[in-house]
């Protein structure tokens, strides 16, 4: 994933309107004491697009946000956001976000969420229409409440609208579902899509693979803080679909077992057999066909660790 | 500068709303005087020409101060860190300094009315007896000279946690004002500890209201000690807000 593209001519001056890129990563690494967070990652998007940033915890995902943000700075490398530096473009009020809060609610304590958001529109210098922003994160219902007052998904709304209210360009979401459930999570993404629509850049941060595929245009695969995929969301149908099909077969016959339908790899331990599949029932039926003697047959879906092996093909496993 | 008054705004109606801290910032210091009032130490002289009724007015203006600063900043602080709402803030177009000052102003403002309350009740029960520009000469001298205590108070919102902050401001608010004399004057203490009043702002600064009223000159020491609390706390808040900062906590 080293895309040497035709890059930086670094753009003097934030003048160009469309000039390309919402953000860019280049050569940049972040360490945390001895822990590398990230390792030398190169990465653009352009504006418009909406992007997943899709990884187990511990993958880098915060940490780049929080590079984007300026609240961190690289060890080493260059972090621009729309043509400038991170500082800059949160300082031009072009940047929201939703953060990761942990236990904690991410808003003032003891005021009500209308409050809460007109201070967030004050603060910048062409705020979103208040009404707007209530409708787009659908906050309504709830705006005389004290924030300390919303169920854990409210609080996640409220959340999103004070990322919109300053009206970006740009907004990152840093698991921004973490807190909802199903119903909740539905209507989020369907937010998030319409907020794309508008031709605005949306970064966001996932480790849901599902989430991540039917949302965004793009998903960027990081692990071990380095980038291990990038493509739209199709190429992750595959790696969501892959399975473990695992059996106990007298005689094994390892190659025969690797040419068979939808098989990416194969494990064989004495008796038992596991082979990876991109299409469990296409390779189950190439067992029959192939008279292949199996007893205590199981398919079983694989973990997010393993889809991304499968992502991004044998041999380059390993972060 | 209109998103910084703006802010300003939301943080002072967010502190006068909240009524619970207001009857314990505002309510503490007089309560605590009037425990203290008694009619037959009152008219006790200590250590010079203070009559005690003065002393014991100007030390509770002082306390005064140091809980609504410890509780205006200090508790609340460490609760909107924890919450995550400070680094919300962090990514919006005011500069990251302006959280910390509007911290302090709003410090400031809640430590007036405190001074002025403390004031209203020495003069009807306190048995105090001063011109009207005296009055406001003192609260005058007496609010300004708050700066360090609200510098304290952000500066300890900064080093606890919000599990910490209520043992800490509690611990603060008693060994400033015990052995910084403003419960027991400090010319009654052993030698020992009137020195060691000597290193602590809460005796400064009631020491510059008792100035005042004694006719004495605003003595230099006092406004130095002062002064280098604040330069020592600020010092201390900007490195830990840094730290947090490199962090990315913050």
């Amino acid at each position: 994933m080293k895309e040497e593209t035709a890059t930086p001519t670094r753009a003097p001056e934030p003048v160009a309107l469309a000039s390309g890129a919402a953000l860019r990563f280049h050569a940049v690494t972040h360490r945390y004491g001895a822990h590398v967070a990230l390792d030398d990652l190169h990465l653009e998007v352009a504006r418009g697009e909406t992007v997943a940033l899709l990884g187990p915890n511990g993958a880098g995902k915060t940490t780049m946000i929080s590079l984007l943000l300026g609240l961190l700075h690289p060890s080493a490398g260059d972090v621009e956001v729309l043509d400038t530096s991170p500082h800059a473009a949160v300082a031009g009020g072009r940047v929201g976000a939703m953060l990761q809060t942990g236990s904690g609610s991410g808003l003032p304590p003891g005021v009500t969420v209308r409050a809460a958001l007109r201070l967030v529109r004050s603060l910048y210098r062409h705020p979103a229409p208040f009404d707007v922003t209530v409708e787009r994160a659908g906050i309504a219902p709830f705006l005389s409440r004290q924030t300390h007052r919303l169920s854990g998904g409210q609080a996640q709304r409220v959340r999103f609208a004070i990322a919109i209210a300053g009206n970006p360009d740009l907004v990152f979401l840093d698991e921004p579902t973490a807190a909802m459930d199903v119903a909740g999570r539905r209507s989020f993404w369907g937010m998030i899509r319409q907020f794309g629509r508008e031709g605005r850049t949306t970064v966001f941060a996932t480790h849901h693979l599902q989430e991540a595929d039917r949302v965004a245009d793009r998903v960027v695969v990081v692990n071990h803080g380095r980038l291990v995929a990038d493509g739209p969301g199709a190429t992750l149908k595959a790696a969501v679909a892959a399975r473990h099909v695992q059996f106990v077969c007298d005689a094994p016959d390892e190659k025969q077992l690797d040419s068979l339908e939808g098989v990416t790899d194969v494990e064989v331990r004495g008796r038992g057999v596991r082979l990876d599949s991109l299409d469990a029932d296409a390779t189950v039926r190439a067992l029959v066909e192939h008279q292949i003697a199996f007893s205590d047959l199981e398919v079983k879906g694989v973990g997010l660790e393993e889809a991304f092996v499968a992502l991004t093909g044998p041999g380059r496993a390993a972060g | 500068m209109i998103q910084l008054l703006a802010f300003g705004r939301f943080e002072v109606v967010r502190l006068l709303r909240s009524w619970k801290f207001l009857l314990i910032t505002v309510g503490f210091p007089v309560v605590f005087y009037m425990l203290f009032l008694d009619d037959r130490s009152a008219g006790k002289v200590i250590a010079g020409t203070v009559p005690w009724r003065m002393y014991l007015m100007v030390s509770m203006c002082s306390f005064g101060a140091l809980v609504a600063s410890l509780t205006a900043a200090g508790a609340r602080l460490s609760t909107e860190r924890a919450s995550g709402w400070a680094r919300q803030l962090r990514i919006t177009p005011i500069p990251a300094w302006s959280y910390v000052a509007t911290k302090i102003a709003a410090s400031m403002l809640v430590i007036l009315p405190v001074i002025v309350l403390v004031e209203i009740v020495g003069a009807a029960f306190g048995g105090v007896e001063l011109p009207f520009s005296r009055w406001v000469e003192l609260a005058a001298l007496l609010w300004v000279t708050s700066l360090p205590f609200a510098v304290l108070g952000v500066f300890i919102g900064f080093l606890v946690n919000a599990e910490t902050a209520f043992p800490v401001v509690t611990a603060l608010m008693f060994v400033l004002g015990y052995f910084g004399g403003l419960f027991t004057p400090v010319a009654n203490m052993p030698g020992a500890l009137r020195t060691a009043a000597r290193i602590l702002p809460s005796y400064h600064h009631a020491g510059l209201g008792l100035a005042l009223l004694d006719g004495h000159s605003l003595g230099v020491e006092h406004w130095l000690v002062l002064a280098g609390y604040v330069a020592a706390l600020g010092f201390g808040v900007v490195v830990k807000h840094r730290i947090e900062e490199a962090r990315g906590i913050a």
